[in-house]
């Protein structure tokens, strides 16, 4: 872009970028109390060995620095590494059930038909459900009294008794399946909002032209679908990886540390452990992290924007 | 072009099959509220989906604290946290739409604060947990926590996001001939905004408001570090409610449960045309 003389304000835009300084100001005060502030501080913290119950003013942290011991800690701390790759694992394997299961089910609900409003209400349902109180719902189905036992009972004719959440690998399957269920909804909701847009006409000629379902599918739908599936995807992920409601509720993070999310751990380290420093360390390596791959996620998004223009 | 039989068929069984699984853990969850004590638990041959004798004993119980067939009273009651719960959601919400809604109007007609839009956006990808030890600091500092206000005050924060890009698109959508000619006819720039360009929008406004109302009362994690005992939000109650005196208060639990899930899902699927939008802060708009 080539530099531009700035051309004068009228005195109505003038009004207006004053009055827009003003009507941000809310906004910018809680970005700067809760982000810019809390930030500042969380860097401070991080380098000492500080912690609630020091009986120290936390400003007065400085008293025990202890520079980038934390962060030189995180490398050799398993139980992070283990909690992560967990968070990781659970990432991996939920999201594209889930993407698949709504891409499905969007297929399924893509044209009219009797009864539509009504199962589309119906299926959007989970996702409306208070996460905890969703874990609570799938902690009383998991127990080997409950009703998926008696369900799997009924299906293979013998007893089965299986304790869903004390297993560590059923433990994680468990939670698994709670989040599919409450998540495949926004899916759905996303992917049927990008299948509506498909232009009609373009079907129906395609249909007249002889493709059949699945090459409309593949043809036509799928292309002008990819942004929405990327958006739907990337948001999935990212507040997949914060798992921590519906888990918590079921299983608290166990058996031992079979369902540790990452989430888990530190507020395990907040709370039993109270090495404030420490989590500020963590909490602050993650945020890298996750800057980093947003940041090489919207260039590469942005290059393949440009080439798609070019 | 008709369609042949079998596809519609096929349609409605998968179709029930999915309605069926999305509402058996709410179903379950559903009667066992309305279960008395004895059926709480059963042992596995004697599983009821149904309650035998149906009961409001448990809503009884998460309200008075005793009821007749349970022992052990409990002295915290569910009153408070419901209270907490509506008072803190409702000021977080109206804290986040007043300022996401003044922003989103700054920003999308008078092209200032470049850093907002980026900036408030971040504020979702963290996980709460990795940005929370300033927080409670600052909060102790205070003396915000458990208080009401300060539970409010942090809703407010994390759904700002939601808010203001949800308001954002709402104006971007408005025509500016309207504006302009009111303009023209010699009103300020504020009384636009207040007189015209706000009730044009009042029903996207109520919409966003309901959006982040739910998002605030579905809340867990904040409520779990920065309130003990005074201001504890239902989901934090709820958890305390079984402990290893009283075992799991199924029951109990399972009628709060209830009682919390109900207002997100109404409020929701009234605002099923804004949920896309919503959710993706605008970036589609179905």
């Amino acid at each position: 872009m080539t530099k531009k003389k700035k051309p004068a304000l009228t005195p109505l835009e003038r009004e207006g970028k004053i009055l827009g300084l003003y009507m941000t100001l809310p906004a910018q005060l809680l970005l700067l109390f809760v982000v810019a502030f809390p930030l500042c501080m969380q860097i401070y913290v991080s380098m000492t060995w500080w912690g609630p119950l020091d009986g120290v003013k936390w400003y007065y942290a400085y008293e025990s620095l202890n520079w980038f011991g934390n962060y030189g800690e995180i490398f050799d701390d398993s139980k992070f590494w283990g909690s992560l790759g967990r968070t990781f694992l659970i990432v991996a394997v939920v999201v594209p059930i889930e993407f698949l299961l709504g891409l499905g089910l969007a297929m399924l609900f893509a044209d009219k038909f009797p009864g539509k409003r009504i199962f589309y209400s119906i299926m959007l349902m989970p996702m409306m459900i208070v996460p905890a109180v969703a874990g609570y719902m799938f902690f009383m189905l998991f127990q080997s009294s409950g009703p998926i036992n008696d369900i799997l009972s009924a299906i293979s004719g013998t007893r089965v008794d299986t304790a869903w959440l004390a297993d560590p690998d059923l433990a994680m399957i468990s939670v698994m399946i709670a989040d599919i269920w409450q998540w495949t909804p926004l899916m759905f909701l996303i992917l049927l909002a990008g299948m509506v847009g498909v232009p009609e006409d373009q079907m129906k000629a395609a249909t007249l032209l002889g493709a059949n379902a699945w090459h409309r599918f593949w043809r036509i739908v799928l292309p002008r679908m990819k942004t929405v599936m990327i958006i739907a995807l990337v948001i999935r992920s990212v507040e997949c990886f914060k798992i921590f409601d519906i888990l918590y509720v079921m299983t608290g993070g166990g058996p031992g540390v079979a369902t540790k999310s990452i989430s888990v751990y530190i507020l395990d380290l907040t709370f039993k452990d109270l090495d404030w420093a420490y989590v500020a360390a963590i909490g602050l390596f993650i945020l890298i992290c996750l800057s980093l791959i947003a940041f090489v996620g919207i260039n590469r998004m942005q290059a393949a924007q440009k080439k798609a223009e070019a | 072009m008709p369609k042949p039989l079998h596809s519609y068929i096929w349609r409605y069984t998968l179709i029930l099959i999915a309605v069926g699984l999305a509402l058996l853990p709410v179903a379950w969850m559903a009667t066992m509220a309305f279960k008395p004590h004895t059926e709480w638990v059963t042992t596995a041959a004697d599983l009821h989906w149904w309650p035998e004798k149906e009961t409001w004993g448990n809503f009884e119980y998460i309200f008075t604290g005793q009821t007749d067939a349970v022992s052990i009273t409990h002295e915290r009651t569910a009153g408070k946290p419901i209270l907490a719960s509506l008072v803190t959601s409702l000021l977080g919400t109206l804290i986040a739409v007043v300022a996401g809604t003044l922003g989103a109007y700054a920003v999308s007609r008078f092209k200032v604060a470049g850093n907002l839009p980026l900036g408030v956006l971040q504020l979702r990808l963290f996980p709460p947990m990795a940005v929370m030890i300033p927080v409670m600091i600052m909060w102790a500092f205070l003396g915000a926590m458990d208080t009401w206000w300060g539970l409010s005050l942090i809703y407010g924060i994390v759904t700002l996001p939601f808010a203001f890009w949800l308001m954002k698109t709402f104006f971007d959508e408005v025509p500016r001939e309207i504006e302009e000619a009111a303009l023209v006819e010699g009103c300020s720039w504020f009384r636009v905004f207040w007189k015209v360009t706000l009730p044009m929008v009042k029903a996207a406004l109520a919409s966003t408001a309901l959006f982040v109302f739910i998002l605030n009362w579905s809340d867990y994690i904040i409520a779990l570090l920065l309130t003990r005992k005074d201001w504890v939000t239902i989901p934090v109650y709820m958890n305390s409610l079984s402990s290893a005196m009283s075992g799991q208060m199924y029951g109990a639990k399972a009628a709060l449960g209830l009682i919390a899930a109900l207002p997100p899902v109404v409020f929701g699927i009234a605002i099923q045309k804004y949920l896309v939008r919503g959710l993706t802060f605008g970036a589609l708009k179905q």
